[in-house]
């Protein structure tokens, strides 16, 4: 195990208002490991994953990429203050995240959708751009769609091109908030079976999902988050063979019929 | 047919002083493209003012929209020309003159502001917010993710609103003339002047406006339907 992971989660905590959806969860993920984050809705799983790319600005606790503290920006003397938008930015790029409504651009081809970011963020020259996205959507079995326009891809084909969008700014690690949840049982199985493919490319992972055959085989880790803690974690095998607590059994044994 | 009702149809008077008229119609046209980009670019500016987590930004935006788009325009007009220049010129202490065509031009270009940021308002606020997200977490600025995300969508979605304000923003040109824009209508006047039969003028005058209108709005809706459906087919 090297000594800095990808991605450190310090007690974090996120509150909306009266409601407190994270208490203080901690966990790291190492460079090429993959977790995946169980839990019944409202459990607090997606807002997890939004915290560690700052979509929400968590109430407490930090997030840490690569040994640098999202959040804060450490002084010279010792101190921190608040790290600008522009930093947190830089941050994000490292960190492809892939949504449950997928969110691509409607008005930018499959495409456009890939290339957009690696110019705008990255300063990649368009001829460049094209090769990278070109070889992203090779890598989501998806280079004859390149001039498709998202309203005529199926729901599988848009997650996959999502994703060749978060890979082409060669993130240190992807995001996943449940990619299959708004898909046909027939559509997830291509899109897991991309995620199947990073994950043994040796990508770095972090994937809320209902998926429990995905979470059993293709991940190194696995969190079963409640009420905004993590209540059960180990290896795939230990939670899926032989979990400790009793609600992530009552969960499973639901979720596994 | 009475001879009066003949008179006021007949239509060869305007064509005698097409010339005339037609340089005054492009005056009309002058003052539509300067006034529209001014009223959609601070229309747009009221609209991202309107949408400010601040609220001093907020009432600010909601001021500029509130009362422009309830001033009437021809009010607007005599104001901007006779008023404001006496309410900036008590203030810098100098006397200020606005040519009629800046007068105008402002007052109409404001008062379509207060529709264009509304228009703009509920076309930002119908982007999906995860279209949003996705751009924050390629790691886009918010400048950037408005530019590249949000505008182009929304520009596509309030075309067919926007070219009814753009139309509405045409017809209110001809009421330049009260301050001496030369436009179409002020022609008219001034050959009203030597040949005191307004009526045959009056209606090549609407003739005019009518064929110009329809012909502009329904090209640029065609276009526009077929831009738009390239992209949502």
């Amino acid at each position: 195990m090297d000594a800095v992971p990808a991605i450190r989660v310090v007690d974090l905590r996120k509150r909306f208002g009266a409601l407190e959806v994270l208490r203080g969860v901690s966990f790291d993920v190492h460079r090429g490991s993959v977790v995946s984050i169980i839990g019944a809705s409202g459990s607090g799983k997606s807002t997890l994953l939004r915290c560690i790319n700052r979509l929400e600005t968590p109430s407490g606790g930090e997030v840490y990429i690569d040994g640098e503290p999202m959040g804060a920006c450490r002084e010279g003397d010792g101190s921190s203050t608040p790290r600008p938008l522009a930093e947190i930015n830089r941050i994000r790029r490292d960190l492809g995240m892939v949504f449950q409504q997928f969110n691509l651009w409607p008005h930018m081809t499959a495409l456009g959708n890939v290339v957009e970011a690696p110019i705008r963020v990255l300063g990649l020259r368009r001829k460049e751009a094209a090769e990278l996205g070109a070889e992203c959507l090779a890598r989501v079995h998806l280079s004859e769609k390149a001039s498709e326009y998202p309203a005529r891809l199926s729901g599988g084909q848009q997650q996959r091109v999502a994703i060749a969008r978060a890979l082409a700014m060669r993130p240190k690690a992807m995001l996943f908030d449940e990619p299959t949840s708004s898909l046909d049982p027939e559509l997830t199985g291509e899109v897991l079976a991309v995620m199947r493919e990073l994950a043994a490319d040796g990508t770095t992972m972090i994937v809320v999902t209902h998926e429990m055959g995905f979470a059993r085989d293709a991940s190194n880790r696995v969190l079963f988050l409640h009420n905004g803690q993590i209540e059960e974690e180990g290896p795939a095998e230990q939670v899926f063979g032989n979990p400790r607590s009793e609600r992530c059994r009552q969960f499973l044994s639901k979720h596994l019929q | 047919m009475s001879e009066a009702l003949l008179t006021a149809l007949n239509p060869s008077m305007f064509w005698e002083y097409r010339q005339v008229l037609l340089r005054g119609l492009a005056f009309n046209g002058y003052v539509f493209v300067t006034a529209g980009a001014l009223a959609l670019a601070v229309g747009l500016a009221a609209a991202l003012l309107r949408l400010n987590r601040a609220w001093p930004f907020r009432w600010v935006g909601t001021l500029n929209v509130e009362t422009f788009r309830n001033a009437p325009d021809y009010i607007m007009v005599i104001w901007v020309h006779f008023v404001l220049p006496l309410l900036l010129g008590a203030a810098i202490g100098r006397r200020i003159e606005f040519p009629p065509f800046v007068s105008a031009v402002i007052a109409l270009g404001f008062v379509y502001s207060g529709y264009f940021a509304e228009t703009f308002r509920a076309g930002i606020q119908s982007i999906p917010a995860g279209h949003i997200d996705a751009g924050r977490a390629c790691g886009m600025s918010e400048r950037l993710i408005l530019r590249r995300i949000v505008l182009p969508q929304v520009v596509r979605r309030m075309l067919p609103e926007a070219i009814n304000q753009f139309v509405s923003l045409f017809k209110a040109t001809t009421i330049v003339s009260l301050i001496a824009v030369p436009d179409l209508m002020y022609q008219v006047s001034m050959v009203l002047q030597q040949e005191m039969k307004p009526l045959p003028l009056y209606t090549g005058a609407a003739l005019t406006y009518f064929a110009v209108i329809y012909a502009v709005s329904s090209l640029v809706r065609l276009l526009s339907e077929r831009w738009r459906n390239k992209v949502y087919a």
